[in-house]
C-alpha cells in the first residue's frame, strides 16, 4: 500500500478514519505492515466539522484497492516520441574512440549519473554509469571516474560533515562542474548552480535505480539481447506510434512547418505573397458575400419590408461577423423599429472597427439624441443629459443634441431650485414635530426594558420577522416586477449619475444635493454624531411617510431601499432592538431617502411640501407605511450583529425572500451592488454616528442590568 | 469514370485552368516523348500540391500524403483523361482528411483559382463556385475508388526525425548547431514529393538518403564504428540503394528548370 497516500487521507480525515482502517483491514499484511508506522502520528481531521462516517467506511473498506500501488498510472513512461539508446552502442564504436569523443563533447552543465565508488575527506569519487541529459552516450563500459569536491557537496541539514550523508554505492546524479580534457579528468558538482538553464529542475544527489533515464534502461536491454536492433527499439517503442510525435519533434528540433524549407527554386517562402494565402482569401471573400447580402437588405428595407431586411443583415453577419456595413444598416433598421438600445450597440460596434464611417456616426447620434429624449420623459435628467454630451462628442456639428443638452440643463438647474424650496420648508417643520418624537423616544425605552428582560427573544423575533418576510415577499416581488424594466434600464444605462442623497439626508439645513458635486462635501461638515439629532432625522422622516406611498409603486423600488436600508441597518446594529417600532424609524427613514431621491429627478417637488403638510399628523397611515416597511429592515435587522458589508445586506435581502423569483434576487442584488458600490461614498462620520448610538444604547442596556 | 463528373463541373476546372499555355508551363517540345510530358505534367501538379499546401497552411505530412494519392492515381490511369489539377485539389482535400488536419473545401477553390488568375477577386457564391466544389468531392470519390480506399501511408517523416536525433548525439554540440542540417534535410525530404521516387522506396530509406545528402553537403563528421551509422538505423539499406534515392532526388532538381 502507498504509505504517503494513506498517510495524506488519515490526516485529511484524521482519527476516525485511522480507527476505521484498522477495523477494516485487519486481515490485510500490506495495511499491518505500515499501521506501526501510521499509527505514530496522531491525526486530527484538517477541516473540522462534518463527520463523514459513511465516506470514512467506504474509503476503510475499498482501502486495499484504493491505495493499491498498481494503481498509479505509468505515466512515466509515456513519452511523446521514441526516445533511443545512443547510437554508438549499436554502432558499436571502439572503446578509445567513444572515450576520446567524450571527452571531446561533454562540457559544463551536462548531467551525468554514476555510482560512488570511494570517499574521501575532500570529496568523493564516482563512476559514471550513464549520461542524464546534454549529452547522451554510451559511457558505461568507459568506467570513468569523476571527482566530486567537498565545497560542491551541498549541506544536509543538522549533518555536520556534508559528507556522511553519502555512502558507498549510493546513485547519484550530478552536473558536470569541470573538465580537464588534457588529463582526462571530470569534475561534478551536486550544486544546483552548476546546471544550465534547460536543466535547472533536475535534482542533483541522491538518486534512486527506478529513475534511471530511459535511454539507460533501454540501452541496457539492448546490450543483454543481441536481436534488439535500433529498428526494433524503435518500433517497439510507445512513442513511435504517437501520431503528433513529427509535430513535436519538428518543435523539439527547431524546424517550421508552416514556413517550410525546400531546396526548390520556385518553392522557396520569399515567392509567397500573403494575399495569396487561403485565410485572407477567404476573409476578403466573406467580405463582399456579406455585403450582397446587405445590399439585399437595404432594398428590402427600403420597401418596406423590414422582417426581410432583418434576416438579410442577420445573414451578412453570419457569413462576416462584424461586417461594418451589415451592422451599420441593422443598427438603422433597430432604430427605425424603436429597439434604440439595440441600435447604439451595434452603431457603437461598427464604429470599433470603423471609427471613421460616416453613417455609422451620423446614425449613431440621432438615435442617442432620440433615446436622450425617451429618457426626459422617463425623468431620468442626468442620464439622458449623459446621452447627449456622447453625441456630441460624436458629432460636434449635431443641432438637435446642442438644443436638447441646453434645454436638459435649464431642467436640471429648476429641478434643483425647487429641492432646495422644499427642503428649506421641511427644515422649518423639524421644529412642529415635537410630539412624535417624544413619542418615539418613550418606545425607543420600552424597547431598552424588552432587550434587558428576554435578551433569547431575539431569537424568535427574527423567526417572526421571517416569517413576516415571507408574507410580505409576494407585496416586494409585486413591485419589484413593476420595476424590473426600469431597473434593468438603469443597469444597462449606467452613466455616471450623481451618487444618491442617502447621505444628503442627514444634513437637513444643507440638503441640497447637486447632483454634479459629491455629498461628502457638503454633508461631512455637518454631521454632528448626536442622538438627538438624528431622534429628530427620525421624527422628520415620520412626517413625510405618508406622501411617498403614493410613490413608492412608482419607484424603481429595489435600487433605493437598498441604499437606505443599508444605512439603516448600522443604526439598528446600533439598537439591537429591531423592534417594530424601531423598524418604523427607519422605514420612514428609508421613504425620506426615496423621497429626497425623487426630488432630484423630478420637477414635481411642490407637491412633495404640500403633501407633508397635509400628513403630519396623520399617525394611522404613518404605522401602515411602517408595517409595509417593517420586513424590510427587518431583514436587515435581524441580521444585524456587527460589521457587515452593504452588499451582504442586498443579497440577503434578496434570500430572505422566499417568494421571490431568482430574477428579483438577482436585481436586488444588483440594486443593491449598485446601492452598496454608492454606499462607499457614506463619509465614514455616517459610521461614527452610527457606531456612538450603538454605544449609547448598550450604555442603556447595561446599566439597567447592573 | 468521366460519368462521375459532371460536364459543368469539368468546364469550371477547365475553365480553372485558363488558357492551355498559362500556369500549366512551357509550352511542350516537339523532341519531348508522351512520357516525358507526363512526367513534367506531373511535376507541376506536384508543384502546384505544395505551394497550395503551403497557403492552406498545411503540414508536411499531409501534402506528402496528397503527393502519394496523386502519384499513386496516376499510376493506373492516364493522364488525358482526367483533368490532372481536379485529381490534385481532390487529393489534397482527402489527404487532409486522412492526416486530420481537415480543410475546408472553399478554402482550396479559393487558393487554386487565384493560383490561376492571379491577383484575381475572390469567387463569388455563385453557379460556378457550386460546380466546383462538387467537381472536388466527386472527383475524391473516385480517387477513393481507384487507390480501393488504401489511402494511408507511411511516410519518411517520423523515421527522419528520430534518425537525426540520434546522429545529433553522435556529433559534437557546437558543430551540430553551425550547420543546418535538420532544415536541409527537412527540404529534400519535402522536394521528394514532386516525383515518383515517393511511392518507389520504402520510407526509412528515403529518410536515410535525404539524412546522407544533408551530412555529405555540409561535410558533417560522423564516427564510425563496427558499422555505419545508416547501416545501423536501418538493416536491410545498403550504400547503393541510397545512391540510388539520392540520384533520383537531384534528378528532380534537374527537371525543376525544365518544367518551370
Amino acid at each position: 500500500m502507498d504509505r504517503d497516500l494513506l498517510r495524506q487521507t488519515l490526516s485529511h480525515h484524521g482519527q476516525s478514519l485511522f480507527t476505521h482502517l484498522k477495523c477494516e483491514q485487519s486481515e490485510n499484511p500490506d495495511f499491518k505492515a505500515i499501521e506501526p508506522d501510521l499509527s505514530k502520528a496522531s491525526y486530527q481531521r484538517k477541516y473540522g466539522g462534518e463527520d463523514n462516517a459513511l465516506v470514512e467506511q467506504f474509503i476503510a473498506r475499498k482501502a486495499d484497492i484504493l491505495f493499491a500501488p498498481s494503481w498509479k498510472s505509468s505515466a512515466l513512461l509515456e513519452d511523446p516520441y521514441a526516445i533511443m539508446p545512443p547510437l554508438e552502442q549499436f554502432m558499436e564504436v571502439s572503446f578509445e574512440e567513444r572515450r576520446n569523443l567524450l571527452y571531446r563533447d561533454i562540457e559544463r552543465g551536462d548531467i551525468v549519473i554514476g555510482r560512488i565508488n570511494s570517499i574521501r575527506d575532500f570529496g568523493f569519487f564516482v563512476t559514471l554509469i550513464c549520461m542524464g541529459g546534454g549529452l547522451e552516450r554510451d559511457i558505461e563500459d568507459l568506467e570513468l571516474t569523476a571527482l566530486c569536491p567537498l565545497r560542491d557537496v551541498p549541506s544536509n541539514g543538522n549533518h555536520d560533515d556534508p559528507l556522511s550523508y553519502y555512502q558507498l554505492n549510493d546513485l547519484i546524479r550530478a552536473g558536470v562542474k569541470d573538465i580537464d580534457r588534457y588529463h582526462e579528468k571530470i569534475t561534478i558538482s551536486l550544486q544546483p548552480s552548476s546546471l544550465g538553464p534547460n536543466l535547472m529542475n533536475l535534482k542533483l544527489g541522491v538518486f534512486s535505480r527506478d529513475d534511471m533515464p530511459l535511454q539507460y534502461s533501454r540501452s541496457v536491454r539492448v546490450a543483454n539481447d543481441n536481436t534488439e536492433t535500433y529498428e526494433r527499439v524503435l518500433e517497439g517503442s510507445l512513442g513511435y506510434s504517437n501520431p503528433s510525435n513529427v509535430e513535436y519533434l519538428l518543435g523539439k528540433i527547431g524546424v517550421s512547418d508552416t514556413q517550410p524549407p525546400s531546396l526548390m527554386r520556385g518553392l522557396q517562402s520569399k515567392h509567397f505573397l500573403e494575399e495569396d494565402f487561403a485565410t485572407t482569401i477567404r476573409k476578403k471573400q466573406s467580405a463582399s458575400w456579406a455585403l450582397k447580402c446587405v445590399r439585399v437588405g437595404v432594398d428590402h428595407f427600403k420597401s418596406g419590408r423590414h422582417v426581410e431586411a432583418m434576416n438579410e443583415y442577420n445573414k451578412a453577419l453570419e457569413i462576416d461577423t462584424n461586417n461594418v456595413e451589415a451592422l451599420v444598416a441593422r443598427g438603422a433598421l433597430y432604430a427605425n423599429k424603436g429597439s434604440l438600445l439595440k441600435a447604439i450597440t451595434d452603431f457603437e460596434l461598427a464604429l470599433e472597427s470603423c471609427p471613421t464611417h460616416r453613417n455609422a456616426k451620423k446614425y449613431l447620434c440621432q438615435t442617442l439624441v432620440e433615446r436622450g429624449g425617451q429618457l426626459e420623459e422617463e425623468e431620468k435628467l442626468v442620464t439622458a443629459e449623459g446621452l447627449y454630451r456622447k453625441a456630441l462628442a460624436l458629432d460636434d456639428s449635431f443641432q438637435d443634441a446642442k438644443e436638447a443638452l441646453k434645454k436638459i440643463e435649464l431642467l436640471i438647474q429648476k429641478s434643483l431650485k425647487l429641492r432646495e424650496e422644499a427642503a428649506a420648508k421641511e427644515a422649518e417643520k423639524a421644529k412642529n414635530v415635537e410630539t412624535s418624537a417624544e413619542k418615539l423616544r418613550k418606545i425607543l425605552k420600552e424597547e431598552k426594558r424588552y432587550i434587558h428582560t428576554n435578551p433569547s427573544e431575539r431569537k424568535s423575533k427574527k423567526k417572526k420577522r421571517k416569517h413576516r418576510r415571507s408574507s410580505r415577499g409576494k407585496k416586494h416581488q409585486q413591485v419589484s416586477s413593476r420595476d424590473n424594466r426600469s431597473v434593468a434600464d438603469d443597469e444597462e444605462e449606467w452613466y455616471p449619475a450623481p451618487p444618491n442623497t442617502s447621505a444628503s439626508f442627514l444634513d437637513q439645513k444643507s440638503s441640497v444635493v447637486r447632483p454634479f458635486e459629491g455629498p461628502e462635501s457638503t454633508e461631512e461638515g455637518s454631521q454632528p454624531p448626536s442622538k438627538g439629532r438624528s431622534h429628530s432625522y427620525r421624527s422628520l422622516s415620520s412626517v413625510s411617510d405618508a406622501p411617498d406611498n403614493s410613490r413608492f409603486e412608482d419607484d424603481p423600488f429595489d435600487a433605493s431601499p437598498q441604499r437606505a436600508e443599508g444605512s439603516k441597518g448600522k443604526g439598528v446594529r446600533g439598537d439591537k432592538t429591531s423592534d417594530g417600532d424601531v423598524k418604523e424609524r427607519e422605514g420612514s427613514r428609508g421613504q425620506r431617502k426615496i423621497k429626497h431621491r425623487r426630488m432630484s429627478s423630478s420637477s414635481a417637488g411642490s407637491e412633495h411640501s404640500r403633501k407633508s403638510d397635509q400628513y403630519t399628523n396623520d399617525l394611522p397611515s404613518q404605522s401602515h407605511i411602517s408595517t409595509y416597511r417593517r420586513s424590510d429592515s427587518g431583514k436587515y435587522g435581524s441580521t444585524e450583529r456587527g460589521d457587515k458589508k452593504e452588499q451582504e445586506r442586498g443579497t440577503r435581502r434578496s434570500d430572505g425572500g422566499d417568494y421571490r423569483s431568482s430574477t428579483d434576487a438577482t436585481r436586488n442584488g444588483k440594486g443593491s451592488s449598485a446601492g452598496g458600490s454608492q454606499k462607499k461614498e457614506l463619509p465614514t462620520n455616517l459610521l461614527d454616528l452610527f457606531s456612538q448610538i450603538a454605544q449609547f444604547e448598550k450604555e442603556k442596556c447595561v446599566k439597567p442590568k447592573k | 469514370m468521366a460519368r462521375f463528373i459532371t460536364p459543368g463541373s469539368m468546364e469550371a476546372v477547365s475553365r480553372l485552368g485558363g488558357a492551355p499555355g498559362g500556369k500549366r508551363g512551357a509550352p511542350a517540345l516537339d523532341t519531348d516523348t508522351d512520357s516525358t510530358r507526363e512526367i513534367k505534367t506531373h511535376f507541376r501538379v506536384c508543384r502546384f500540391i505544395m505551394e497550395t499546401g503551403v497557403k492552406l497552411g498545411m503540414r508536411s505530412v499531409p501534402v506528402a500524403t496528397a503527393c502519394v494519392l496523386y502519384h499513386r492515381f496516376f499510376q493506373c490511369v492516364s493522364v488525358t483523361v482526367y483533368e490532372p489539377y481536379l485529381v490534385a485539389m481532390s487529393c489534397i482535400y482527402l489527404a487532409g482528411k486522412v492526416e486530420e488536419q481537415h480543410l475546408r473545401t472553399r478554402d482550396i477553390i479559393n487558393v487554386c483559382h487565384r493560383y490561376f488568375h492571379s491577383s484575381s477577386e475572390p469567387l463569388n457564391c455563385d453557379g460556378e463556385f457550386w460546380d466546383l466544389r462538387d467537381s472536388v468531392v466527386q472527383c475524391e470519390l473516385l480517387v477513393l475508388r481507384q487507390l480501393n480506399f488504401h489511402v494511408s501511408f507511411q511516410h519518411p517523416h517520423k523515421y527522419l526525425l528520430h534518425y537525426l536525433l540520434s546522429v545529433k548525439s553522435l556529433v559534437n554540440r557546437h558543430a551540430w548547431s553551425r550547420t543546418p542540417v535538420a532544415e536541409t534535410t527537412w527540404a529534400l525530404l519535402r522536394d521528394c514529393y514532386h516525383g515518383t521516387m515517393c511511392v518507389r522506396h520504402a520510407p526509412q530509406h528515403i529518410a536515410i538518403a535525404t539524412l546522407y545528402l544533408a551530412l555529405l553537403s555540409y561535410g558533417v563528421e560522423v564516427p564510425v564504428g563496427e558499422r555505419e551509422w545508416w547501416q545501423v538505423l536501418c538493416e536491410d539499406i545498403t550504400k547503393e540503394h541510397i545512391d540510388a534515392i539520392i540520384s533520383d532526388l537531384l534528378h528532380l532538381y534537374d527537371m525543376e528548370a525544365k518544367c518551370t
